[in-house]
């Protein structure tokens, strides 16, 4: 291994991406290159003085972004309550719309003419009484499965 | 973290079923109201067709009768309270009217009147029970006759 070789793998061992075997090879090229050795020694120092740095910055940044967070975290609650409590008036304005159909209802049901089928459910009539001024009325009783008939016969007519 | 308030969430479907149970109300409403449904059916021996509204009615006027052909010519349903008289229009310038009685138990009775014009063809009283149906006939209607189907609920 040459030195430009070993400095590219020096510094990829400091950002600690260097293989295991890179490393070992790395390893016999700096027992015997005292410059290469120096160069490695320093940048292995530069990374943990980097991360304390980082580390100080992050505590000095801290109460500051601890506040930003809490101000964010209040803006994002303040619109989730403002969207989840809509007025008075728009949580309850289906009901008077609710009962004005209601009523509808009601008023047009009696009215309301259904086309569904003739199903009876019974042929169990009585015929209290039955009488004519023009017509002859006959009552016909086929059986109880069957319905009863008045049946008008108007002068021959029927 | 605040939760939504679920009183409003949970009072829309108590109101909503409180109002289908004021609709599934209605008919039950009372036993004091009789619907009266009457349908005009034109039968005659022109053609072979039956009309399909009439549902489980054609075989028993087939079985009845002996015209080949029946035709609902209209059906008109009213509710009518105890005592008032609910005016039916039929064909020829005839015309029902129909006043429930006072009655017990699931029977209704009904005071029927069919007239044609000033002339009286028919005054009837029936008893009969929720959902019957009792059929009145006769009236010519061009070349086949009327035939009234008249159930009461």
């Amino acid at each position: 291994m040459d030195c430009r070789t070993a400095l590219e793998k020096i510094e990829t061992k400091g950002d600690g991406l260097l293989p295991r075997e890179e490393a070992a090879e790395l390893a016999g090229h700096l027992a015997g290159c005292p410059a290469c050795a120096s160069e490695d020694a320093a940048i292995s120092a530069t990374g943990p003085a980097l991360r304390a740095l980082t580390g100080i910055r992050a505590m000095e940044m801290a109460p500051a972004l601890d506040a930003m967070w809490t101000r964010v975290r209040a803006g994002v609650e303040e619109g989730r309550e403002a969207r989840l409590r809509p007025s008075w008036i728009a949580r309850w304005a289906w009901i008077p719309a609710a009962v004005a159909l209601a009523v509808l209802a009601l008023l047009f049901y009696p009215a309301g003419t259904d086309r569904s089928p003739f199903h009876p459910s019974t042929f169990d009539v009585a015929v209290e009484d039955v009488e004519s001024d023009v017509a002859t009325v006959a009552l016909v009783d086929k059986g109880e499965d069957l319905p009863r008939v008045i049946w008008i016969i108007e002068d021959a007519k029927t | 973290m605040p939760r939504p308030d679920p009183r409003g969430r949970a009072g829309a479907p108590a109101l909503f079923f409180l109002l289908l149970l004021l609709l599934a109300a209605v008919p039950s409403e009372a036993a004091d109201t009789v619907t009266v449904d009457v349908g005009a059916v034109y039968a005659s021996n022109e053609g072979t067709s039956i009309d399909p509204t009439l549902g489980m009615i054609r075989g028993k006027l087939r079985s009845m009768f002996n015209y080949t052909s029946y035709r609902m010519l209209d059906r008109k349903r009213r509710s009518l309270s105890v005592g008032e008289t609910g005016e039916f229009e039929l064909p020829d310038r005839r015309s029902m009217r129909a006043t429930p009685l006072p009655a017990r138990g699931d029977k209704v009775r009904l005071s029927i009147r069919i007239s044609e014009g000033p002339r009286n063809l028919l005054t009837t009283t029936l008893g009969l029970r929720r959902g019957g149906m009792v059929l009145v006939g006769g009236p010519p209607h061009q070349s086949g006759v009327l035939i009234l189907i008249i159930s009461a609920e």
